[in-house]
């Protein structure tokens, strides 16, 4: 195989931009249109992914034993999404035929059986793993939502029961997709430890204009149905450090700190615990009146409001960073961090500044590959 | 609000100029049925057009099926056709990606609209709180002061504590009635604004009754109903939120009070309330602001200070 010319000849595509992915979908879904169902309405998401995912496997392509981890990722991820073993030949056949169409006269037959040969490696990596997954755990979990509040006209808790056990790790994320919006995919943490009654707690924050956020904060009812795919995340609970430990929650972003706190909650030793929990507005504390139950009933948890943008506001005040410098020295702590991004960067440049060591300091790695 | 074009489809013309209502008597921000309304609208044309966009997709199956059957009398190839039929599919999956982000586009705007519309609201009704507030009780403390330092009173201090306090409830509730006074009148008003303006489109409803129908004809022909019409289109500010007349308090909740802490006019801060026996208001006042919640004991620097 010859990987340089695998590359120049997926160059000669790419340059014609999103022309390339229109006519790979329109060429799968008119020769195999079931295919169809496995995507969202809009495609324009899936027309960016897609040229992203195949860019990072043609760079690859001379070690593609190094792409292992990512095409097993993939493999797992697409399961969720319907993609069967059947039908990557189908996607085979459709991206050469794609690479063909873009490369006019530069095409060769040596080239279209060099792209063959590389796809079936891609696709038998991928099929390996969604089939072994399939041994584990189910393609996506079914939710039925058991309770929904609107805690203001923009933040939604909401519970969920689902069938077969989901093994996820407090602070961890989960897909979830709805009824209401097929297709769409979003990342939400259950904001509890895992529970043996099979139920789960979401914390969403309306985005405006957001595909799927809408939903879950205004338009769920009791009795919803959800789709819930496997869980991804770094932003877990390390424990036998022998610190004590800080949780930093902007907004929703409490809701994987929640379920670390929970999960300190049945340690027989448990560190003593600060959690710092922000809004813009006092109405943005959500959550308060149920941190504040569980800090009752355990000593060793103090809950810290902070709003940063109502003068009146009678407890602390200003952002988080702000918040945690004034509240004394984190050295000896391990912190968890989770919010906006720009909140979380702020925190983490505030926290090395006061002296915690980078290591000590635990946030979300948003680098997983997004649906 | 129903957007409508002469055969009933949603253009986005049409998305991009849509204008929403305020919300009714006595809500604030943009009319949430209306903006829901509409939504079902959007939804409704993405459906028909995803249902045209498979019945063309068949239909080019169908002539491409037609063609290569054929063996292609026209010279063309069927792989040519394949590619017409791939062009004509992008070209629907773009037009419905276009419908979906104007829709998603056109919410943003909305909410982020509402959401902004909503913060102002917000301050402003708290500031004109404060503003109610203090009023009360700078005069209610001149008139405790007043009666404190009032020459020929008693010496016993407890008597003469007890004597401004009183002038202090006194003048404080005062205040109070004089906003709520305010308040309730301008909601008559509006009603009685609301009254005229249907009592005018009814008349001008049976003015415009055509000609075969008698004065006495009613009965048989009922008047077109006026109520929901005439209420959604009262006069310019006549709703009691958008502008009450200078100086009245369009909040009819009197502001917080902190119930814990005995009414004390010699600590300003937390006097805020009348004890609940004396107090005029039909509305309990709401609860006192966090305060347990906002220090935590264990907190290292519990200190509320504002930044440097």
């Amino acid at each position: 195989m010859d990987v340089q010319r695998l590359q120049e000849s997926f160059a000669r595509m790419t340059m014609h931009g999103d022309a390339v992915p229109l006519f790979f979908y329109a060429d799968l879904f008119l020769r195999h249109p079931e295919t169809r169902d496995l995507f969202p309405v809009s495609m324009a998401a899936q027309r960016d992914r897609l040229v992203h995912a195949l860019g990072r496997i043609v760079s690859d392509a001379g070690h593609i034993d190094a792409l292992g981890e990512y095409l097993k990722d993939l493999g797992r991820e697409h399961r969720k999404f319907g993609a069967i073993a059947e039908y990557y030949p189908y996607v085979g056949a459709s991206l050469v035929a794609t690479l063909a169409h873009f490369n006019g006269p530069a095409w060769t037959p040596e080239l279209a059986a060099d792209w063959k040969a590389a796809y079936d490696r891609v696709a038998q990596v991928m099929i390996e793993a969604a089939a072994e997954d399939a041994g584990v755990r189910p393609a996506f979990w079914e939710a039925t939502v058991i309770a929904h509040e609107l805690r203001r006209f923009d933040i939604a808790t909401f519970r969920v029961a689902i069938t077969e056990p989901l093994h996820y790790l407090p602070g961890q994320s989960v897909s979830m997709e709805s009824a209401e919006r097929p297709r769409i995919w979003r990342f939400y943490s259950p904001a509890n430890a895992p529970r043996d009654d099979l139920t789960m707690d979401f914390h969403v924050r309306m985005i405006d204009g957001g595909a799927l956020s809408m939903v879950l904060t205004r338009g769920l009812a009791v009795g919803a149905r959800l789709r819930i795919g496997s869980p991804v995340g770094m932003l877990t609970y390390e424990p036998g450090t022998g610190r004590d430990v800080l949780l930093v929650g902007g907004s929703t972003g409490l809701a994987p700190l929640k379920a670390i706190a929970e999960q300190i909650c049945g340690l027989p030793d448990p560190p003593r615990v600060h959690l710092l929990f922000g809004a813009r507005t006092a109405d943005g504390l959500y959550d308060l009146t149920d941190l504040e139950k569980m800090a009752a009933r355990h000593p060793w948890l103090t809950i810290v409001p902070v709003v940063s943008d109502e003068p009146g506001y009678p407890g602390e005040r200003g952002m988080l960073h702000e918040a945690l410098a004034r509240g004394g020295n984190w050295r000896e702590h391990d912190v968890y961090a989770s919010g906006p991004t720009p909140m979380v960067e702020a925190t983490v440049t505030q926290l090395m500044a006061l002296g915690v060591p980078r290591s000590q300091i635990y946030l979300e790695d948003f680098g997983w590959s997004e649906p | 609000m129903t957007v409508s074009s002469r055969n009933g489809r949603l253009t986005p013309d049409q998305v991009q100029s849509v204008s929403f209502p305020p919300a009714r008597f006595g809500r604030r921000g943009l009319d949430e049925e209306t903006v829901f309304s509409f939504c079902d609208q959007v939804q409704h044309e993405l459906v028909t057009l995803l249902n045209e966009k498979a019945s063309l997709w068949e239909e080019v199956e169908r002539l491409r099926r037609r063609i290569i059957d054929a063996g292609d009398p026209t010279g063309a190839r069927p792989e040519d056709a394949h590619i017409q039929a791939v062009r004509i599919l992008s070209n629907a999956q773009q037009m419905a990606d276009k419908y979906v982000a104007d829709a998603q586009e056109y919410s943003r705007q909305v909410t982020t609209d509402a959401r902004r519309r909503r913060d102002e609201v917000l301050s402003e009704a708290k500031a004109h709180a404060e503003r109610v507030l203090d009023e009360a009780h700078s005069r209610a403390s001149r008139a405790a002061d007043v009666v404190s330092f009032e020459p020929g009173s008693p010496a016993s201090g407890e008597w003469r504590d007890r004597t401004a306090e009183l002038a202090y409830l006194r003048t404080f509730s005062e205040v109070y009635r004089t906003h709520l006074r305010a308040y309730l009148e301008t909601l008559l008003n509006n009603v009685e604004d609301w009254e005229q303006s249907e009592k005018e489109s009814l008349a001008a409803a049976r003015g415009e009754l055509p000609f075969p129908f008698p004065p006495g004809a009613q009965g048989q022909s009922p008047p077109p109903a006026p109520g929901p019409t005439s209420y959604s289109s009262p006069p310019p500010g006549s709703s009691p939120y958008s502008t009450p007349p200078p100086g009245s308090s369009p909040y009819p909740t009197p502001p917080p009070p902190s119930p814990s802490s005995p009414p004390s006019y010699s600590s300003p801060p937390s006097y805020s309330s009348p004890p609940p026996s004396s107090s005029p208001y039909p509305t309990p006042p709401p609860p006192a602001p966090p305060s347990s919640s906002s220090s935590p004991p264990s907190y290292p620097s519990p200190s509320p200070a504002r930044l440097p």
